[in-house]
């Protein structure tokens, strides 16, 4: 072992004692999000520790109707269910599609010689960096437009958004393209020379090495389209369509602040992203490539 | 197994505007071990990679077992590659890396077993097929590597610097199991490389290739048996090329042409006999001179002495090396004698140029015929 500085102990405790109150102040506001969901009434301050818990916003974020203290029902206001449903849905069909596209681009940007190469890589980068928000106009018009003559990508369409979101591609192509690049290239001249077709050489060698990454863009994209906000807003309208990040909006009226409900719903919708991190966390390994070529 | 023909084959990477290889013309018989060597950069790897298809042929022919192969795809060629960096899938196991192109060519199970394992036991891989490679030593990966492209049952065996990764040791074993291979499955080999110790010991056919000269029309420098490389280079490059430590070069003149004995005048004005054939050319015209350090014999009174001045000495224990200055020398000039005699720098001393192991070149650099050539087989 390395030889260590005298004062090695008290260095290390004080990283440590800076990461815990980092910590503290990272996870503070999911703690209170978690407790304001579990307090009666909306209220958005209080103590951390509910004073008088109630399950009362959870039972109708799962749409069922709450029976108050004084014997009065309150209806779940809004379908939360639904709204978690159409967001995976939207999630999982567009990351699927992202990740497709984006690990085929990313393979001819790798490992093919086309004319324009590098301009389109630095064109991908500059358009990535014009912010979707101001084309919001745009993307409304397109959508209504294309509603005309396909119906499934009109406004108010589920469709119409799952494909709008898959507008995020170059970013994730150039992440898989930096990662094919460390894989040496004689591995695919070695399954070309086994008698591999370049789809096979690519099916069967490069893309399980490429694993990590692939499930990295797969967290990124995934996480990108459940929290995203402006363009569902803006083509989403009717009460059933809406995703949970624009549904929950609904519970914040100027005129009556649904904190808590909002609360529970907004937990919620960490619930798809957490499965799909712990999902997806045992791809996430490094030294897949480890043995193959002599470095 | 197949005979590989190459026709004046070139390889340029830009449109014609410079190439890497001109005119190369080769044939290499069924069942040969050929070996291209070459300092680095002179297209050996590149002229592999042509044969085995991973580089497009700019002009020229290649033909594999008779056929013109130019645009067929690396797997239609039959052709197996080893790899200098050995190319190991890394997420399969030894039997599954040498199973992998059996299985895209939908052999049935029964086949691919008998191949794999009858390749592991050539090469003694039976203890490890169910490994990966990154638990393995350099020496077993690349014995994975030759047993992939065994399993295949190629046509040629293609070889791209196969053992300089590994260490020597191993690099002595390797060489012995690749030649005792050959012998074995006696299918044509092209192997590339730039030590030519590889090359002389495994070689049936040895190719110098030296880096595209400008204006020159080929760099193809000479194709022949190892030893006759050894005794009849061609030219200045190949004498210079093989053999170890390098050949002397001295540049003179002739003094008096021979058919089969020449005299030449060094510009020192010390003169040599040389047992070549110089009719073609007349007195005057310039010419080098070429003796390898361990031709030569130290500190003589006999004839066909020229005298230098010792600059170094390296003493090995069985040899030493005399490093030597003398007026007309290109380079260096180095002999090898057989004691270990502490010889003082500064001091003279005569060396004798046996007349018959003398190597004779004319200007542009092509060697003379030698008429008295040591037997080898």
């Amino acid at each position: 072992m390395m030889v260590q500085p005298r004062n090695l102990a008290s260095r290390v405790w004080v990283a440590r004692i800076f990461m815990i109150l980092f910590l503290c102040l990272i996870m503070f506001p999911f703690l209170m999000i978690i407790s304001v969901s579990f307090r009666s009434g909306n209220f958005a301050t209080g103590s951390l520790i509910p004073d008088t818990p109630s399950l009362e916003h959870w039972y109708l974020a799962f749409g069922l109707p709450w029976e108050n203290s004084d014997g009065t029902i309150t209806d779940p206001p809004f379908p939360v269910l639904l709204w978690l449903w159409n967001s995976i849905k939207v999630a999982f069909i567009s990351t699927t599609i992202i990740l497709l596209l984006s690990t085929t681009g990313a393979y001819a940007f790798a490992r093919l010689k086309f004319r324009f190469k590098e301009h389109m890589l630095t064109a991908m980068m500059i358009l990535q960096m014009f912010p979707a928000v101001l084309a919001l106009v745009a993307i409304y018009s397109l959508f209504d437009k294309l509603g005309d003559y396909v119906p499934w990508l009109g406004l108010d369409h589920l469709g119409a958004v799952t494909v709008a979101y898959l507008g995020g591609l170059a970013l994730h192509i150039w992440l898989i393209k930096g990662y094919f690049e460390t894989i040496d290239n004689s591995l695919e001249e070695a399954a070309a020379i086994d008698g591999a077709t370049p789809w096979q050489a690519f099916r069967y060698v490069l893309l399980p090495l490429s694993v990590p990454i692939l499930a990295v863009v797969f967290i990124l994209a995934f996480i990108a389209t459940v929290a995203e906000y402006p363009v569902a807003s803006v083509l989403l309208q009717s009460m059933d369509n809406l995703t949970l990040a624009v549904g929950s909006r609904q519970y914040l009226n100027p005129q009556n602040y649904l904190w808590g409900d909002f609360a529970a719903a907004a937990v919620l919708s960490g619930l798809p992203i957490s499965v799909i991190f712990l999902f997806c966390q045992r791809w996430i390994v490094g030294g897949l490539t480890a043995g193959g070529v002599k470095g | 197994m197949a005979e590989v023909k190459l026709v004046n084959v070139s390889k340029s990477y830009d449109q014609a505007a410079t190439w890497v290889l001109k005119n190369i013309n080769l044939n290499i018989a069924e069942g040969e071990f050929a070996a291209f060597i070459g300092p680095s950069g002179c297209g050996k790897s590149t002229l592999l990679r042509m044969v085995c298809g991973l580089e497009e042929i700019t002009s020229g022919e290649l033909f594999i077992g008779g056929e013109k192969v130019n645009d067929w795809p690396p797997n239609e060629r039959g052709v197996g590659m080893v790899f200098q960096s050995y190319a190991l899938y890394p997420h399969m196991t030894v039997a599954e890396n040498m199973a992998f192109g059996l299985k895209l060519a939908k052999a049935d199970k029964s086949t691919i077993d008998a191949r794999v394992q009858e390749a592991a036991s050539i090469l003694q891989l039976e203890p490890l097929l169910e490994r990966r490679p990154k638990a393995m030593s350099g020496g077993q990966r690349q014995r994975v590597a030759i047993g992939r492209s065994i399993v295949q049952q190629p046509r040629v065996f293609l070889f791209d610097e196969p053992l300089s990764n590994l260490d020597v040791a191993l690099r002595v074993q390797m060489r012995q199991e690749l030649s005792r291979l050959h012998r074995k499955l006696q299918t044509t080999s092209v192997y590339v490389t730039h030590d030519q110790v590889e090359a002389m010991t495994l070689a049936d056919q040895i190719v110098v290739l030296s880096p595209l000269q400008k204006g020159a029309d080929s760099n193809l420098e000479q194709v022949g048996k190892p030893l006759e490389l050894y005794h009849r280079p061609a030219n200045l490059f190949v004498a210079g090329f093989i053999g170890s430590p390098k050949m002397n070069f001295f540049d003179g003149t002739l003094e008096e042409a021979g058919e089969e004995l020449s005299r030449v005048k060094l510009g020192s004005g010390e003169i040599i006999q040389a047992y070549v054939n110089t009719a073609s050319i007349k007195k005057g015209d310039a010419v080098v001179l070429g003796v390898r350090p361990q031709d030569v014999i130290a500190e003589t009174n006999s004839d066909n002495v020229v005298t230098g001045k010792v600059v170094a000495l390296e003493r090995l224990g069985a040899e030493s090396y005399i490093y030597m200055q003398h007026d007309c020398i290109r380079e260096h000039f180095t002999v090898r004698v057989e004691d270990c005699h502490q010889r003082d720098e500064g001091s003279a001393i005569n060396i004798e140029f046996p007349a018959e192991l003398c190597h004779l070149f004319n200007a542009q650099g092509v060697a003379f015929e030698r008429t008295r050539v040591p037997e080898f087989d």
